[in-house]
């Protein structure tokens, strides 16, 4: 055993986070050091865990380790990261790495610079209970983890605690996240009482999960981890905590802190207690459909770019579910190549969210740092301010669209081949029609993103510029932009070398169970294909090729010798052209507002003020919004519950002593009389 | 390794052959249904090569673009060429074989068209000109209701043949002859109005008109002038030549040639031209004969559509 052992790097990593943070709290009095030596030092840690987990997908054999034991009190915190662990761990580390850099820039810079010590503090901590969520096991380290993980991006939500909306956002999310954690312990605690023990190997063997108490253990994961996926409906949290958070947060928390969430559905709910039953996929699919494409309609309504992207996330974790769901159904049928194509999906996509979801709040932080509003509507004309975060949002918005052939596409052909495969070889007519469906769906959501992206695109970065700030905004410095190149880079990447992701795909999924995945899944590096007779295959690095010839031809058509450009001003049909009459965000989106209006059921109002006369108005004022659904008739009436409750309750507790005292009295009374009575 | 090199060169050299072959065709269709609209409508019409002397005139001219405009209208047109260029050699044309088969089937067919029609649209936001914002807006919004349609009807046809590659789907179709399956008809009058839409002609578009509360495409790249005007709508015709030659491969394979020999290439040619001219009659007689949808009413046809590739797919597996 050496020093570069496997079996160190995860503790090795963790004791250089809280080595971090004690420098970082030690400096305080000077923020730029402790700034640097939080963030730079967190790079560092998550290098080392990256490669940790690089390693075990690389040579099979998982990572195992202790990272505390209490002798007297007979705790043993365990850590075991096997293939999808690493995995998961490979995710953050690609994201988190270019995240720390950016928070150098992005906190140094005005607005946050106060904060630099809690800042550098809390994230490490967050990323630290992030990576012993994924390497967590036993119930006891996983529940303890995930707590101080809720604490500590809880804590990052209420960064701007002056603010009421900061406050109400990191409630809500602690309220939701708290649902979902009192699920979950409730299910570790059936499982660990039948089996007797806290080990996972133990308790997510699929053995102590029997009979149809099993399906009551998976309502408890499915709504437990579900609350921190976000999806519909117990997303609510996810569109107010994310936006509310420094910008470098919003991108940990959409890119990998809900996929803690997504982690322990499939360790659990897909493997973990048995073979899944059809039910089960359905349920998973139907969630999924639902969550891909309630988020990508709701984000289309939205004009403060980062709720834009919250609910973008949203959208992704349904399509992550759908490719989930559909290798659960593949489980359940034996299909073990339908399941593994699906599953496949699922964690491919895992993988690209994270990469484009940071990359584009990574983009969207440094616009809303150089104009200070996160309002499309002011937005406009940045990339000639800022042409490289308008680049690399551009990649990050091509990904996300689906288009090939970029990383979104990738994952979105192999979901769609679950979907598609799975059609062939299922027996029942509910799969039949749920299987198109799906796919129906999934294409559905990836054009609706796609108009999605082009408005948020365009809106920003194009045209004029619609406000002050906007007009006289500057370029985010090298130490923000070199991530995003980074992120940008790998969504090129990840697409244009699917066959490579799929071959570390399948060395991670080696150790799970039910799944064989098909013999010709990975074609090389660069091309990838579903299995059974060559139903379909893909080569995005072809089409990327084609696509230079085609460039190439239009170039050379439209090349004309030594004639430059023309420029002149935009017609703007008669009258002067300002940002005034350019078409905004709220109309771009308007025709899918009307035609989805059943969705949304919009609400406007006109009021026309005026001194003299109404023919001529002084004022138009017009608001329109959508009506919050889920909010109102689902959170509110049960909100109206547990205050009807409290209120009630209130006759129990009404401070008087002598009333307490009774109640201990016939509580011990009570007791005394149930013993007595039982022996 | 001389080997290897050797069938990348032909396969190069097909897809360019095809992709020059439909670009030299693209805007002959263009003017053909042109001229038999105008035939229906006791008018002369434009001479059969007017769509050739559109372009070499624009393709003349200096560019002139807006002031506001960045590099990201200069690459709009471009890029949409690029893809609609690229999406040819995923298509069987003549031959029962794509040129580019191994880079992949419909999605990536489909996933190809989208890239162009995000770029595009995204240069149409960039003059500032509310024109190009609402054309963006509203081919956008038809992009997405008919994607789930049009690949749903695909679907259909793909699932049946147990493939989703263009080239061995219709191999397969072609082995199994003429067997017409009544989804295949469900899915065909799907799969034809999302045609329709998606390229812009009437009941969905006009692309006669400028008027600017009914034009989609057309506002789209109203600000569009000289040689970035002829890619758009050159790319715009290779579309459309292109989604016919799709309908006429997937529902009518007959006569697609499988070997090399002269003899079959020409029956395929033929058979080709005279399917691609059907389907433009048809689509001359839809838009002559139908008036163009408010736009609040296409995602109702957009709904016939995706019940009819729905029902295909229900009879077919159920």
């Amino acid at each position: 055993m050496t020093v570069t052992d496997v079996a160190y790097g995860l503790p090795l990593a963790l004791a250089l986070r809280f080595g971090i943070a004690v420098v970082t709290g030690l400096t305080a009095g000077r923020r730029d050091v402790a700034r640097r030596v939080a963030f730079l030092g967190s790079g560092v840690a998550s290098l080392i865990t990256g490669l940790t987990a690089a390693r075990v997908v690389w040579s099979g054999t998982p990572a195992e380790g202790v990272l505390f034991v209490h002798q007297a009190a007979g705790v043993t915190l365990a850590y075991s990261i096997d293939g999808l662990a690493a995995w998961f761990l490979m995710v953050l580390a690609v994201v988190a790495i270019p995240i720390a850099l950016f928070s150098l820039g992005y906190v140094g810079g005005p607005h946050w610079s106060r904060q630099s010590v809690f800042l550098g503090i809390t994230f490490n901590l967050l990323v630290g209970a992030i990576e012993v969520v994924f390497a967590a096991s036993d119930a006891v380290t996983f529940l303890c983890a995930w707590e101080l993980m809720t604490l500590a991006s809880a804590a990052l939500v209420a960064t701007e605690h002056q603010e009421r909306a900061s406050r109400r956002a990191a409630f809500l999310y602690l309220v939701m996240s708290h649902i979902g954690t009192g699920c979950l312990i409730a299910g570790f605690l059936m499982l660990s009482a039948w089996s007797g023990s806290l080990s996972f190997s133990t308790i997510l063997s699929g053995v102590p999960a029997l009979g149809p108490t099993r399906h009551v253990l998976f309502a408890l994961f499915f709504l437990g981890f579900g609350v921190k996926a976000g999806i519909v409906p117990l997303h609510i949290w996810l569109p107010e905590a994310h936006p509310a958070a420094p910008t470098s947060i919003s991108a940990l928390m959409s890119g990998v802190l809900i996929k803690t969430g997504v982690y322990g559905i499939a360790r659990v709910c897909v493997f973990g207690l048995g073979v899944p039953p059809l039910s089960w996929g359905v349920i998973v699919v139907v969630v999924g459909g639902l969550s891909a494409v309630l988020g990508v309609l709701y984000a289309l309504m939205q004009h403060d770019l980062k709720r834009l992207l919250a609910y973008h996330s949203i959208e992704n974790i349904g399509i992550i579910f759908l490719g989930l769901g559909a290798g659960m159904m593949g489980m359940a049928y034996g299909r073990g190549d339908v399941a593994a194509v699906g599953v496949a999906a699922g964690l491919y996509h895992v993988l690209n969210h994270a990469v484009f979801k940071g990359l584009l709040f990574l983009g969207a932080g440094g616009v809303v740092m150089a104009t200070g509003t996160r309002q499309i509507e002011q937005f406009g004309g940045l990339l000639r301010r800022m042409p490289w975060t308008g680049l690399f949002f551009l990649v990050g918005a091509m990904a996300i669209s689906g288009l090939p052939p970029l990383n979104g596409f990738a994952s979105e052909w192999l979901t769609f081949q679950a979907f598609l495969f799975g059609f062939r070889g299922s027996g029942e007519p509910l799969v039949y029609l749920l299987f198109p469906i799906g796919g129906a769906l999934l294409a559905l959501t990836t054009a609706l993103a796609a108009a999605c992206f082009v408005k948020a695109f365009g809106m920003t970065f194009l045209a004029l510029p619609r406000s002050r700030s906007a007009a006289e905004a500057g370029e985010s410095p090298m130490v923000m932009l070199a991530p995003q190149a980074w992120l940008a880079t790998c969504c090129v990447g990840l697409g244009l070398f699917p066959g490579f992701v799929l071959r570390a795909l399948q060395a991670a999924m080696v150790s799970l169970p039910g799944l064989q995945p098909p013999a010709d899944l990975a074609q090389g590096g660069l091309g990838m294909a579903s299995g059974l007779e060559s139903f379909d295959h893909v080569v995005p690095a072809l089409l990327g090729m084609a696509l230079v010839a085609g460039l190439a031809i239009a170039g050379l058509l439209s090349a004309r010798r030594g004639a430059a450009a023309r420029r002149v001003p935009t017609w703007g049909c008669g009258g002067e052209l300002t940002a005034r009459t350019e078409y905004t965000a709220t109309a771009f989106s308007k025709p899918l507002m009307m035609i989805f209006r059943g969705v949304y059921r919009p609400t406007r109002a006109v009021e026309a003020l005026s001194d003299v006369s109404t023919y001529f108005t002084q004022e138009v004022r017009y608001r329109a919004e959508i009506e919050p659904t889920f909010e109102r008739y689902v959170y509110g009436p049960l909100v109206a519950l547990v205050l009807r409750v409290a209120a009630g309750m209130k006759v129990l507790q009404a401070g008087s002593l002598h009333a307490y005292l009774a109640y201990v009295i016939v509580m011990v009374v009570s007791l005394v009389l149930l013993v007595w009575w039982r022996s | 390794m001389t080997l290897v090199i050797q069938e990348a060169l032909m396969t190069a050299g097909a897809a360019l052959l095809q992709a020059v072959g439909l670009l030299a065709v693209a805007p002959l269709l263009k003017t053909v249904i042109k001229k038999m609209k105008a035939r229906l409508q006791n008018r002369q019409g434009p001479p059969l090569l007017q769509g050739y002397y559109d372009l070499a005139k624009w393709f003349g001219k200096e560019a002139v673009r807006s002031e506001t405009a960045s590099w990201i209208y200069v690459a709009g047109p471009r890029v949409y060429f690029a893809a609609a260029l690229a999406a040819t050699t995923l298509v069987p044309v003549v031959f029962a074989a794509a040129p580019l088969e191994a880079a992949g089937g419909i999605l990536l067919l489909v996933g190809t068209l989208a890239f162009g029609r995000f770029a595009l649209a995204t240069a149409a936001l960039d003059t500032g000109s509310p024109f190009g914002g609402m054309g963006a807006s509203r081919d956008m919004t038809i992009a997405a209701l008919a994607e789930p349609a049009l690949m749903l009807g695909l679907f259909a046809s793909a699932l049946a043949a147990g493939s989703m590659n263009l080239g061995v789907l219709i191999r397969t179709l072609l082995q199994g002859g003429i067997a017409l399956h009544p989804s295949d008809m469900l899915a065909f009058a799907g799969l034809f109005m999302i045609v329709v839409a998606e390229t812009g002609r009437i009941p969905v578009d006009n692309p006669a008109t400028h008027l600017e509360l009914t034009m989609i495409h057309e506002a789209m790249v109203l600000e569009y002038a000289g040689p970035d005007l002829a890619l758009v709508e050159w790319a715009s015709a290779v579309k459309e030549l292109l989604y016919l030659t799709l309908l006429a491969g997937l529902f009518m394979p007959v006569g697609m040639a499988t070997t090399t020999a002269p003899a079959a290439l020409l029956v395929g040619f033929l058979a080709w031209t005279g399917k691609v001219f059907a389907l433009a009659i048809a689509v001359t007689l839809v838009e002559s004969t139908n008036a163009k949808l408010r736009l609040f009413r296409v995602p109702e046809l957009v709904a016939i559509s995706l019940g009819l590739a729905f029902l295909a797919l229900a009879i077919r597996f159920l």
